[in-house]
């Protein structure tokens, strides 16, 4: 429906003035079109070649001459972009900070991309951190973490958080859903469940003390995400403690239901909390169907497909339960 | 009489455009509760993550409902028709039983009635399907289902359904046309040929229909796909390597080092350039975002093309320099739009889906951060490969 069919008919109805009508209808003729997103878009796909590109460049010159040009070139890029990004920091708040140029939040990102490229070559070429991997990703966690926090940068702040989890030996890829990882390995599960208690526990104390409350949102959906995929993994690979990650797993489930139910009162603008009672049903379910099948074992094929009738129903009611009730018609769309 | 509400549907629309002229002051809040008041929107109120779980335990629920019976009369149905009837009584049910959640929970869109839309028009493309004789070809299959989609997309107005009946399409030229001598050489003429005039007749239908609400979302799926398949089929890369495929499949010589020259070359040269080109232009002057959108990617995919059959400069000097252009452009654009010219503007507006894309940028990030080296020397081909971003075709 284009604006203008819109207009007559509330206009018809009654329901705005005849001036109205063409004040708006002029302001929507008017109306320059919009290449926000587009543009960014494309800023964001070149920064992402860019830094590709680079990288393949150094590892595909190794030991050839040109390369240290190449290195101080890229030092030299990191360094400009961060310096730029500097230049045009936001004014140091607590609160969610005003970003005061267009393009300091991408240098940013390409700072922080090069950054890396620098460091993975530096260890590659030269071992600067030896044997110790962990240096490797301890390092940028430990950077990105405050840069994040000065520039108001939730990407930065994703990226501290995935390089902190990579260092305790997890490596989460959202993007292919599978994860390069042992969980067969129970040090590797307690680590990871510890580190995102740790992260989820310092999300909470950070709102409360009202230090960059927007943050808690990137905490949770990084942290809560390990959570629940390292109690799963110890609940299939641990026999003696496979109750106690059920029970961990219950709780977690629990937890996030609590936290959406609570943040749906609090808050108008709290539509994504609704990602975390996604995240605990799916992984709940999944929890829950491998225990009734590992202990119950059932015969004949009937009890299977009697279960995911009747769980699929539950839960089906659950999530509608959950939905937004009430005088529909006067909330907004 | 159709699946939803069709007032509702209309007065949601209808009400959607009114509050954007609300939040901007150009109504007045008296006039708003008016006109909430005059067209009332009965539909359950949704959230998009709630909708991915609902849509999950519906399907697991509905497909447990079917395999349940399924495995009961394991030995009846062994009889492809007592099969067929089974599979299309039991989609007819879907549709009952999803008639009643419908209207009882006024459901519009929520997960659970884009479910059961889905596994009923599955069984029934299924069951349907039994009934024909054996050993015909796909495109057959696909031409006798077609209508069936088709039905359902008219009563419920699905998306999904718009996607399967479009690749059902495609699906019957594509393989008829392999059936015919000399199909092959005119397949990427016909596809593209067929694309125009879906295009076409899409807009048609838009600019003539005064309240094609009911269908926004499919309408709208169909423009997409059509654009997308005739600028592929008029792209040099993708004709030649799928006619070098083709070739090796029907000929039985086993793995072609490359695909072999392509008859017309020059035209198909120009044409991986002037599709995209063209909608870019129209785009522009036209204002319309699908178009610009298409355009630019289809211009990329032409460059990389270039780069896959000339090589000029190595890939990791391509990727340096293709991303130092696309910054260009986007700085320089920004920039130049940083007050309106030419009725455009760089300031976000109501139409720009800015919450997703902020989420879609931190995946990206933290995805890209997890190619951090944190294994051996062996295991250091850092940033090798797997990034999402680049929206390259084939082997780039």
């Amino acid at each position: 429906m284009s604006p203008d069919d819109v207009l007559n008919v509330l206009s018809k109805q009654g329901l705005i003035l005849p001036r109205q009508q063409t004040e708006i209808a002029e302001l929507e003729r008017k109306k320059p079109f919009s290449l926000h997103w587009e543009l960014r878009s494309m800023l964001y796909i070149g920064i992402l070649l860019l830094s590709l590109g680079l990288g393949l460049l150094v590892y595909d010159n190794f030991d050839q001459i040109g390369q240290g040009a190449l290195l101080t070139a890229i030092a030299a890029a990191c360094t400009g972009s961060f310096y730029f990004a500097w230049r045009n920091r936001p004014v140091w708040t607590l609160i969610q900070a005003k970003s005061r140029s267009t393009f300091g939040d991408y240098a940013l990102i390409l700072a922080c991309l090069l950054f890396l490229t620098l460091e993975g070559y530096a260890q590659y070429a030269y071992e600067v951190f030896g044997s110790r991997y962990g240096l490797v990703t301890l390092l940028p966690a430990a950077l990105f973490l405050p840069i994040a926090y000065r520039f108001d940068h939730r990407g930065v702040l994703g990226m501290a958080l995935t390089a902190l989890i990579s260092w305790v030996g997890v490596t989460v890829r959202p993007l292919q859903l599978y994860f390069k990882t042992n969980f067969f390995d129970q040090d590797t599960v307690i680590s990871a469940i510890s580190l995102s208690l740790v992260l989820i526990g310092v999300a909470f104390v950070l709102e409360n003390r009202r230090i960059k409350p927007h943050f808690t949102y990137t905490y949770l959906t990084i942290a809560g995400n390990l959570l629940m995929v390292a109690l799963l993994g110890g609940l299939f690979n641990f026999d003696e403690a496979r109750l106690w990650f059920a029970l961990g797993l219950g709780i977690a489930c629990f937890a996030f239901d609590r936290y959406t139910r609570q943040q749906r009162q609090s808050t108008a603008a709290s539509e994504g909390s609704f990602l975390f009672l996604l995240m605990s049903s799916v992984y709940g379910y999944i929890g829950v169907t491998y225990l009734f099948f590992h202990y119950l074992k059932p015969s004949s094929d009937d009890t299977y497909y009697w279960y995911f009738i009747v769980t699929g129903i539950a839960f089906v009611y659950y999530l509608m339960s959950q939905l937004p009730k009430g005088n529909r018609t006067n909330e907004s769309i | 009489m159709k699946a939803y509400n069709e007032q509702w549907i209309y007065n949601r629309d209808l009400l959607i455009q009114s509050e954007r002229w609300h939040r901007q002051g150009l109504l007045s809040d008296e006039q708003m509760e008016a006109i909430r008041k005059a067209y009332p929107v009965e539909f359950r109120r949704t959230n998009g993550f709630i909708e991915i779980g609902l849509f999950l335990f519906t399907t697991v629920a509905i497909l447990a409902c079917y395999l349940l019976p399924a495995s009961i009369f394991s030995g009846m149905l062994d009889n492809p028709t007592v099969y067929g009837v089974f599979n299309i009584a039991f989609g007819i049910g879907v549709g009952i039983v999803g008639w009643f959640l419908i209207n009882r929970r006024l459901l519009y869109r929520n997960g659970i009635d884009n479910a059961f839309v889905v596994t009923l028009t599955g069984f029934l493309a299924f069951g349907f399907n039994q009934f024909l004789p054996n050993g015909l070809s796909v495109s057959t299959h696909c031409l006798f289902t077609l209508p069936l989609l088709l039905l359902v997309l008219w009563y419920y107005g699905d998306t999904l359904i718009a996607f399967f009946s479009l690749a059902a399409f495609y699906t019957a030229i594509f393989d008829s046309l392999l059936k015919v001598s000399g199909g092959r050489d005119v397949l990427p003429f016909v596809m593209m040929g067929v694309s125009l005039l879906l295009y076409i007749g899409v807009r048609q239908v838009i600019n003539r229909t005064s309240n094609p609400t009911y269908y926004a979302d499919p309408l709208n799926l169909v423009q997409w796909l059509s654009l997308i398949v005739l600028a592929a089929s008029g792209n040099y890369f993708m004709v030649r390597e799928l006619n070098g495929l083709l070739l090796e499949s029907s000929s039985g010589r086993s793995a072609l080092t490359e695909a072999p020259q392509i008859g017309l070359p020059v035209l198909f040269w120009i044409l991986t350039f002037a599709i995209p080109g063209l909608y870019l232009w129209q785009g522009l002057t036209k204002h319309n975002r699908m178009l610009i959108i298409l355009g630019t990617l289809g211009l990329i995919a032409a460059f990389m093309t270039v780069h896959d059959y000339t090589a000029l400069v190595p890939l990791n000097v391509a990727l340096t320099v293709g991303g130092l252009g696309l910054i260009g452009l986007a700085v320089a654009g920004i920039r130049y739009l940083s007050s309106p010219k030419h009725g455009f503007t760089d300031a976000p507006d109501d139409d720009s889906p800015n919450e997703l894309f902020i989420n879609v940028a931190t995946i990206a990030v933290a995805h890209a951060t997890s190619t951090i080296p944190n294994g051996p020397k062996d295991d250091l081909q850092f940033g090798k490969g797997d990034f999402g971003g680049a929206g390259s075709e084939g082997k780039y």
